[in-house]
């Protein structure tokens, strides 16, 4: 695996639980992390997001003033902030697919769902940290691309126009992959 | 505002754009190999342990706060913020238990959470049936020394989500979408 020094990375929690934040902040220290922010809502969390200007976020999704959803929606406007493409790593007990669909269309990097463990939360820094995405925008969306791996077997149409042979899924026409099978 | 220093590179399409941003956190991707016996994992386990001590205590309060979010739905009815005040306690419980060495309570939580979520008219909820969960989930924190502990807790849950589907699905008759939803099976372990 990839050595990550996280004493070179500044991480932002955001979280309304005191008891989350704590648990949070101990992992964070545990893997080797010095610099550690903490906020207890949305619009705390936006204030500290400009003034410490962090590498990584980890946010609840559930808050009070704004939820988690609301404040990447906020961070992912180009042009709005320093850094709009601040890796976002969303830690919730939502765990519903309609859930992390959200999560992922309002434009986080990662998903963690509870009850949170050491692993989990290594594995998804180490994510960001090692394997960025390019971001996308469209007329309805900015963020990280959604697509994280090209499927050569999908069938179906091809929703991003005007792209190159590096963006376009090919789609094997549905008949020859009835032939194929048969 | 954004720093042009922030794009490294820009490829235009169609309808998007695919931007390739500067690596800032390509710092911390170190070339040399962790050190033997080093375990990034394994030290933030140790400190999370090390935490634990106050584990239970933060349990209490955690249940306490559950509690007395439920008590302002019985003296003031179910508002926009006693509903929220309810759903955010039962899902912290939900959420936490497990890392908080409870695993046992998150599914009475989460049972709660369901039943104030998936209600169209949280009003129509039966008083009763939120005691229910209120007190099942401070039963089973206030047993779990016991050695049949996680067997009650498994039954009695099981009976709670019986009960909760079952009005569930007669308010949300005219709502297939979301009864495909109360009928699919639970993502919280029992």
């Amino acid at each position: 695996m990839v050595r990550i020094e996280f004493n070179r990375l500044r991480f932002l929690v955001i979280d309304d639980n005191a008891h989350m934040r704590r648990i949070l902040r101990t992992l964070l220290h545990g893997f080797g992390a010095r610099e550690v922010y903490e906020a207890e809502d949305g619009a705390s969390g936006l204030e500290a997001f400009t003034h410490y200007v962090p590498d990584i976020i980890i946010v609840d999704w559930a808050m009070p003033i704004f939820d988690g959803l609301e404040l990447t929606q906020m961070i992912r406007q180009p042009g709005a902030n320093a850094n709009p493409y601040v890796s976002i790593i969303m830690l919730t007990g939502h765990s519903e697919k309609r859930r992390v669909i959200a999560a992922r269309d309002a434009g986080i990097t990662e998903f963690l769902a509870k009850p949170i463990s050491a692993k989990g939360l290594y594995e998804r820094i180490v994510n960001v940290v090692a394997n960025p995405r390019p971001f996308i925008k469209t007329a309805t969306y900015f963020g990280p691309d959604r697509r994280r791996l090209l499927n050569p077997t999908y069938i179906g149409p091809e929703r991003r126009k005007g792209g190159t042979k590096a963006d376009v899924i090919r789609q094997a026409p549905l008949l020859d992959k009835i032939r194929t099978q048969g | 505002m954004a720093s042009a220093k922030n794009t490294a590179a820009v490829r235009t399409f169609g309808d998007h754009e695919m931007i390739t941003p500067e690596n800032k956190l390509r710092k911390a991707v170190s070339k040399e190999p962790l050190p033997p016996g080093d375990d990034p994992i394994a030290r933030a386990e140790q400190a999370l342990s090390e935490l634990s001590g106050e584990f239970a205590s933060w349990m209490d309060s955690e249940c306490n706060r559950l509690d007395a979010a439920r008590h302002a739905v019985k003296s003031d009815g179910f508002d926009d913020v006693t509903k929220e005040a309810l759903f955010h306690a039962a899902h912290d419980l939900k959420g936490h238990a497990a890392t908080l060495g409870f695993p046992a309570v998150a599914s009475a939580a989460d049972s709660l959470c369901r039943l104030i979520e998936l209600t169209p008219d949280v009003k129509r909820i039966p008083p009763v049936l939120v005691d229910q969960h209120v007190d099942a989930v401070r039963a089973i924190y206030r047993e779990y020394a016991r050695s049949d502990a996680k067997e009650l807790a498994k039954l009695l849950t099981r009976r709670l989500r019986e009960v909760t589907d079952e009005f569930l699905i007669g308010e949300n008759r005219n709502r297939p979408d979301i009864l495909e939803q109360i009928m699919g099976p639970s993502l919280v372990p029992e």
